[in-house]
């Protein structure tokens, strides 16, 4: 699988739907409202690290994928990166329970590409039996360019990972 | 949302089908699904079967998931031998939302994929104009040797017919 979009493109416009973290979902008892990110508007002249993997709560997104961007959050932000957000298929909900899952708190957006929908517009979707899921890539955007594009050649992590994208910023 | 009628009864047999999931151990080793014959698995046994219209969603995570648990003897007392929520998130989410909730082995956490079995009962919701697919509706069921004994969808939201003390009240 290879992206339709390169270094030094415009990212392609979309929305994600989110819920945003707040303490009160800490108790475990609220589960938030969704709400709506736009790409063009909310990235806009920022550093982006975006990752996205094939399904929450899945073998090695779960275990080896989101958390070393986690633990590596504050390398992120000396690096000058703003948002740092992670994408599946997943429905809001499932988004943030994950995130509450991971403890992610506010650190890590936890983003929905519902039908894996904005993911084909780069060519990284995949079928599944369970329908349309999002490949394991990562990117790297500055003020709506992609500076960085990689998508896994294989079952693991390398060039989707928080290790490989720190050394591109 | 006028919530739909089972196409089933009391006195009916439950139609065949399959739901995924994954078994919970202690190490929770996240890599294996099984699947769970209804016909098969469930023969000769006294179940409890409640739905939800999604994992992690608004009133499910609150307040219908968490008295099944909290009742947990009480409906042992009752002889049910399993008690078992449904949803049409796949089996992953449906393990980490077990997870989440702690209900280790107490609630078997089983995916319906796109609702195919609860639809054969008339119980599955299109959603799509929301973007969440095809979903299960808000149900219980009693199920004994495969009998219906009870089917009850949720009027509105909340949970009142389906919920646990309903149950309770019904076995």
């Amino acid at each position: 699988m290879a992206p339709t979009v390169k270094v030094g493109e415009t990212i392609p416009a979309g929305t994600f739907k989110y819920i945003p973290y707040t303490p009160e979902l800490e108790s475990n008892a609220a589960c938030g409202v969704p709400v709506s990110l736009d790409i063009t508007k909310d990235w806009k002249g920022k550093k982006v690290v975006l990752f996205s993997v094939p399904g929450a709560f899945t073998p090695t997104c779960h275990v080896n994928h989101l958390p070393p961007y986690l633990q590596k959050y504050d390398e992120f932000k000396a690096k000058g990166v703003d948002v740092i957000g992670v994408l599946a298929s997943n429905d809001p909900f499932v988004m943030s329970g994950w995130g509450r899952f991971q403890d992610v708190k506010d650190k890590l957006l936890c983003l929905s590409d519902i039908g894996a929908e904005w993911s084909s517009k780069l060519g990284l979707s995949m079928d599944t039996p369970g329908g349309a899921r999002t490949a394991r890539y990562a990117i790297i955007l500055d003020d709506l360019t992609i500076k960085y594009i990689e998508v896994e050649p294989a079952p693991g992590v390398s060039v989707s990972g928080a290790d490989a994208v720190l050394a591109k910023l | 949302m006028t919530p739909p009628t089972p196409t089933l009864q009391a006195g009916d047999t439950v139609p065949d089908g399959t739901f995924r999931y994954i078994p919970y151990t202690e190490d929770l080793k996240d890599t294996v699904t099984q699947s769970l014959d209804i016909t098969e698995d469930l023969k000769g046994k006294k179940v409890v079967l409640f739905s939800v219209p999604g994992a992690f969603t608004p009133t499910c995570h609150v307040n219908h998931l968490p008295p099944y648990l909290q009742h947990y003897d009480d409906f042992k007392a009752k002889g049910v031998d399993i008690i078992a929520v449904v949803a049409a998130n796949d089996p992953f989410v449906m393990s980490g939302w077990g997870r989440f909730e702690g209900v280790k082995d107490k609630i078997l956490c089983l995916s319906d994929p796109e609702a195919e079995w609860s639809g054969k009962i008339g119980l599955a919701l299109d959603m799509s104009q929301l973007h969440f697919g095809i979903r299960t509706a808000r149900y219980a069921i009693i199920i004994d040797d495969l009998v219906i004994t009870y089917i009850a969808t949720e009027p509105g939201p909340g949970v009142t017919v389906t919920g646990a003390e309903a149950l309770l009240a019904e076995l």
